[in-house]
């Protein structure tokens, strides 16, 4: 997409996508309540909407079996009131909010056993992508976009693929995920989307100043990161999952026509149909595969 | 010479001189700290947030610890900025210098970012006001009275309708762009055309800034009227509000607002109220700031005919300013750009910069979306036009002769040289030019040889 610079606003206007994950089953083993949570989040979008008249924020929140755009700031209905009243904007979203979950709920009826109980993050970065490409093809004057993801579940290897599209969709478009992982091990996926986006990844180590992160770290424009320290990725997981069963695997096989991986030797691709010679001992040292990752 | 932009983009600065004492009493305003949070540069709004819940004060080491290498200039910048504005307070300790945050400020900001803002004032009820104008009328009346007061502005005769200023007010903000010569007309000065090529935004600022020095000098105090316009730009446009909200100051301020078309006025039956319309509401954004373009409405040909979808006559005064207007329809203003109204523009001091980026500007919307919406010939003539008049250079020297012997002359005339600064030399009768930034070095080279 190509993105001519006169259509963009001045250097720090910002659009900022957030994605909430309300994934029940991590907030109700989680140390930091989701009520808490989502105060440091409201500050934090307050504080954004705050900087720069031209803002905008958009909340996706990212549930166990759907996602759904709980709050828009450019959005007519919320316009009505504008920036003076941001107390309507919080009830507004908290209400949203709430009609999501209940309806979220609803969608499981069934127990899930034995599955990791992931959020829906594929569904919901997806959506953030098209709302930002909206906002491109939208004819005027358009801030600068950036995703910011806070989530706590761990990742769903099945959402895999999903995911991997999207992230390249949005290096694609240039649009930086950010990545605040709130969760007890480190997300591959959060890890992947922040690198090869060229954004911020990060995993407080406390989170009861959660706010001070987010205010820290998350709240820098586009422009002002040019010349500010920011975390940078220690090391990243690298990590695939294959196309057959959906398990991450460190080493497997891949096809050498479309690239897709398999932990185990088939005959014939699953997704292009190319026919596979026989499996030699040295065909498995070809692990590279999950370097597929381009260079940023 | 650009006197007028420097001013018009600072006001910042405006509230920046404000006593100590005064700018103390503004913070106590919540709209005006989160104004004045949205006029800082990025990197000055970053380290206000950061510092938002720090109570013990910060080194500067630390800040710039956060810095890279090729950020010091931006963070000179902001750390400058936010010291004048008084956002930061400076706290020296033994060797090293520590930074707080102001703490009204920083109250304000907090109770800003967690409770969310409030309303300066409640929108009055639908019932009271029935029928609000539509935002469409109102970009439209905001328009109009505008263009009708910068019409009066500059030709007092021309507007069809007078504004309620006074003849004393407008004389105030006509000073430094009109010049009157006694008995003639009075004429445009070359910042008073800059004036009119500005965008609205920046122009409004400048009437402003005016407003409030001149009303400085009739006893309402600054801070006040700098305090209401911030507020001012936190309501909602399109939104009514009671007059009866109001100071007394504030009363008679509105009223010229109204006549600049920031506010509309409206009485119902029993009470009266302001709407504020998209001019107010875009004061508190940063000056810099594009996001008021308004749509254009020139077409420039590669023959340099000029066709402008105008009615308005304020654009036709603009444009007669550096083209030959040939004819007027009713909503289509033609005209020519040629070499005579173009030496006239130049002599009035508009340079050709300033009129190439107001046809950019001022692109219809057909052509704005061509690369370049203005045709290159157009602007490259433009351009060649006004380095004609610049043939010739001027360059401040000092001229040096009769020089005691050839050694001393030779010995002078390549020091010259070596500084850079020899603008002609005669060595047959010894005498040469130098430029006068060099004339001290000069005067001391020549007495230290007659030693």
């Amino acid at each position: 997409m190509a993105s001519a610079p006169s259509k963009l606003y001045a250097d720090d206007v910002s659009l900022v996508v957030v994605l909430l994950d309300t994934n029940p089953f991590f907030w109700s083993s989680s140390s930091l309540s989701f009520s808490q949570f989502l105060s440091h989040v409201l500050a934090f979008l307050n504080a954004i909407l705050t900087l720069n008249q031209l803002n905008q924020v958009v909340v996706i929140a990212t549930g166990y079996n759907s996602c759904d755009y709980v709050f828009d700031s450019s959005s007519d209905l919320n316009r009505s009131f504008e920036n003076g009243r941001m107390p309507v904007m919080c009830s507004s979203l908290l209400q949203k909010l709430e009609e999501f979950l209940i309806k979220d709920e609803q969608l499981s009826k069934e127990e899930p056993e034995g599955k990791i109980k992931s959020s829906l993050f594929s569904g919901s970065l997806s959506m953030a992508l098209c709302y930002i490409q909206r906002v491109f093809r939208s004819g005027a004057l358009y801030p600068h976009p950036r995703i910011l993801c806070l989530q706590g579940s761990p990742d769903g290897p099945e959402q895999y693929v999903a995911i991997m599209n999207a992230i390249f969709s949005a290096q694609r478009s240039s649009v930086p995920i950010d990545s605040c992982y709130l969760g007890s091990q480190n997300s591959a996926f959060l890890q992947q989307a922040s690198y090869i986006t060229g954004g911020v990844h990060h995993k407080p180590q406390n989170l009861d100043g959660l706010f001070q992160y987010l205010m820290t770290i998350f709240a820098t424009d586009l422009h002002s990161r040019s010349f500010i320290h920011l975390p940078k990725p220690v090391g990243v997981d690298f990590r695939a999952s294959c196309f057959c069963h959906k398990n991450t695997i460190d080493m497997g096989y891949i096809c050498s026509v479309c690239l897709s991986i398999f932990c185990k030797h088939h005959k014939k691709c699953s997704t292009c149909g190319s026919v596979f010679g026989q499996a030699q001992s040295e065909v498995a040292s070809a692990s590279d595969k999950k370097r597929k990752t381009p260079e940023t | 010479m650009p006197q007028v932009k420097i001013i018009a983009k600072n006001f910042m600065d405006m509230v920046a001189s404000l006593p100590a004492i005064k700018l103390d009493l503004l913070y106590r305003n919540q709209f005006i700290c989160e104004a004045i949070l949205r006029s800082l540069p990025p990197l000055a709004k970053k380290y206000v947030l950061q510092m938002l819940y720090i109570d013990i004060p910060i080194t500067s080491k630390s800040l710039q610890e956060w810095l890279l290498a090729d950020g010091s200039s931006k963070h000179k910048v902001a750390i400058d900025r936010l010291i004048q504005l008084r956002v930061f307070e400076v706290i020296d300790r033994k060797k090293e210098t520590t930074y707080k945050l102001n703490s009204t400020f920083q109250t304000n900001l907090r109770k800003h970012m967690i409770s969310g803002g409030i309303l300066p004032r409640e929108p009055m009820p639908q019932s009271v006001t029935a029928r609000l104008p539509t935002s469409e009328e109102l970009d439209a009346y905001a328009h109009e009275q505008w263009e009708c007061f910068l019409l009066q502005l500059i030709s007092s005769g021309q507007a069809e309708k007078s504004t309620s200023f006074s003849s004393s007010m407008m004389r105030i903000f006509q000073r430094g762009l009109l010049r009157q010569r006694d008995k003639e007309a009075p004429r445009l000065t070359e910042s008073g055309f800059q004036f009119l090529l500005m965008d609205t935004n920046a122009q409004l600022w400048y009437i402003i800034r005016e407003y409030i020095s001149n009303s400085e000098e009739q006893g309402v105090d600054q801070a006040d009227l700098i305090g209401f316009l911030l507020e001012l730009s936190f309501h909602t446009p399109g939104e009514a509000y009671s007059l009866d909200t109001l100071t007394d100051d504030q009363t008679t301020m509105i009223k010229d607002l109204a006549d600049l078309g920031l506010v509309k006025l409206q009485k119902g039956r029993k009470e009266s109220w302001f709407i504020p319309t998209k001019l107010a509401t875009n004061l508190s954004v940063s000056l810099t700031d594009s996001s008021s373009r308004k749509q254009g409405f020139v077409v420039v040909e590669t023959n340099f005919r000029m066709y402008a979808y105008s009615s308005s006559k304020l654009h036709c005064e603009i444009l007669r300013l550096f083209a030959r207007v040939e004819y007027q329809l009713p909503n289509l203003i033609v005209g020519a750009i040629t070499k005579e109204s173009l030496y006239n523009a130049f002599e009035n001091g508009i340079t050709a910069e300033q009129i190439v980026t107001f046809l950019q500007q001022n692109a219809h919307p057909r052509v704005a979306a061509k690369i370049p919406s203005v045709p290159e010939n157009v602007t490259d003539q433009i351009r060649l036009w006004e380095t004609d008049l610049n043939r010739v250079e001027m360059t401040p020297a000092h001229f040096y002769d009769e020089f005691p012997s050839r050694d001393v002359f030779e010995a002078a005339s390549d020091f010259a040289r070596m500084h850079n600064g020899l603008l002609w030399e005669d060595a047959k009768k010894m005498r040469m030019v130098v430029k006068a930034e060099i004339h001290m070095l000069m005067r001391e080279h020549l007495r230290g040889q007659n030693k």
